[in-house]
């Protein structure tokens, strides 16, 4: 089944169809929230938060807006960049050295066969995109900053960052086109 | 505002649909976006666009979770309310096969459950009481009556409005985990797999804050869940040492794990 339709089972409280739609969305979830949070521990935390978070409120899924998969990973983005960012600003010395360091992005995660193909595919088309484009994208997205931060990093203009963030996600489109 | 101040106010906020979809936006301006989404068609069609766009980045990292990570979500779904359910009658109570993977005995099964109203607890704290109480089948009666009395009070701590919750597990999967509530300076905190030690010693608690004497909170026995009560704000970690039978004035040891509060709202 798909995840569209088990999302309206679970919000009707059918537990069975949550069982399923774990096994459909679990691998994704954890694997970015542990792409953005970095920490085992509190990745495990935060995207068990974010699993248990698509069954309370499965009822506030609108087909009309997007997909089923990108509204859960959406949540799980938004819940790993918040937990980032507080433990950030909690001074977490160690987390933010690791982000500073600037570790391989593709790298770090064990993968299954087919998020490594889907992997390569992105890697390639990130490729593709102009050093800024890229970077500001991937700071944003892989490491949590916001774009006054990428501005900082990147030492560009908040307006250049801007488009940097959104001329970089169309070309993605155009490069990944063919490969859903 | 001026109708110009007000153009282009409307139209730097047209400009962030891409840091919008990469949750790049800091919450204040999130909000206000949030706001102007509800008006603006061409930006709300963008964000569509840019967020499926997005969403390509995360389908690239996928992993898989940890196989107990599956026990303890649909332990936690099933003692979780959702959103749209309508209210019960009753105050909901845990149900006892929340209580772990493994169905606790008949007789547990028949009793009262020991836990919470549910209704305030938030769903991390749930997952912390299926994990916390994955342990308890087996217990004796004297056992259950002790923890029924403690269970109140760590009930109380997982009904604070801003329960929060920190674990750390080393490489050999020892853990600890911790519970807590700044506003009541509390904390729920547990030991796993560190057993027990032996000649009679025990696993004592202790408070760390900065510039001060490491101050008890108690000492653990065997698995159970320690209430830990008195934090201030001040307070920076939790440390746990062995020590002599009955526990030590000042720690006699260095910490065998210590765990950080900062990323539950301590240590101002
Ligand atoms: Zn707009």
């Amino acid at each position: 089944m798909e995840a569209e339709e088990l999302l309206v089972l679970v919000a009707r409280g059918d537990q069975k169809a949550f069982e399923d739609l774990y096994g459909l969305v679990s691998g994704p979830v954890f694997g970015l929230v542990r792409r953005v949070v970095r920490d085992p521990a509190q990745s495990e935390e935060v995207a068990q938060e974010v699993l248990l978070e698509l069954w309370r409120s499965a009822a506030k899924f609108d087909p009309e807006r997007g997909s089923a998969l990108s509204w859960v990973l959406t949540l799980a983005h938004r819940r790993a960049v918040d937990r980032v960012r507080s433990a950030r600003a909690a001074g977490e010395r160690e987390q933010r050295e690791a982000l500073r360091a600037g570790e391989p992005a593709f790298d770090q995660v064990a993968e299954t066969v087919e998020a490594g193909l889907e992997r390569e595919w992105v890697r390639r088309c990130l490729d593709r995109l102009t050093a800024l484009q890229r970077q500001s994208v991937t700071l944003a997205y892989y490491d949590g900053y916001t774009y006054r931060e990428v501005a900082e990093r990147l030492k560009l203009p908040l307006g250049t960052v801007k488009t940097r963030m959104r001329d970089g996600l169309t070309r993605l489109r155009d490069c990944l086109g063919g490969a859903a | 505002m001026s109708l110009v101040g007000r153009l282009l106010h409307r139209e730097d906020l047209h400009s962030l649909a891409a840091p919008y979809a990469l949750d790049a936006l800091e919450p204040g301006e999130r909000r206000r976006f949030e706001k102007h989404l509800r008006d603006c068609d061409r930006c709300a069609d963008e964000v569509r666009a840019l967020t499926e766009d997005a969403v390509r980045l995360a389908w690239s990292t996928a992993a898989p979770p940890p196989l107990a990570m599956r026990d303890r979500v649909l332990a936690a779904v099933r003692a979780t309310p959702q959103e749209s359910a309508p209210i019960p009658e009753h105050t909901p109570q845990l149900p006892p096969h929340v209580w772990g993977a493994q169905p606790p005995p008949a007789r547990v099964r028949a009793r009262r459950p020991l836990f919470v109203p549910f209704a305030t607890a938030t769903a991390t704290a749930a997952l912390v009481v299926a994990s916390l109480f994955a342990v308890q089948a087996g217990r004796t009666q004297d056992q259950l009556d002790a923890e029924r009395a403690q269970s109140r009070e760590i009930a109380h701590v997982l009904a604070a409005s801003d329960v929060r919750t920190t674990s750390y597990e080393d490489a050999q999967g020892r853990s600890i985990g911790a519970v807590t509530s700044v506003s009541e300076g509390q904390a729920v905190v547990t030991l796993s797999g560190y057993g027990t030690p032996s000649n009679g010693r025990v696993h004592q608690l202790w408070l760390m804050r900065p510039r001060v004497q490491p101050r008890s909170l108690g000492l653990f026995k065997a698995d159970t869940p320690l209430v830990a009560t008195g934090l201030g704000r001040s307070a920076t970690s939790l440390a746990v040492t062995v020590e002599p039978a009955g526990g030590s004035a000042q720690p006699t040891s260095q910490p065998i794990v210590q765990l950080a509060l900062k990323s539950v709202g301590f240590g101002e």
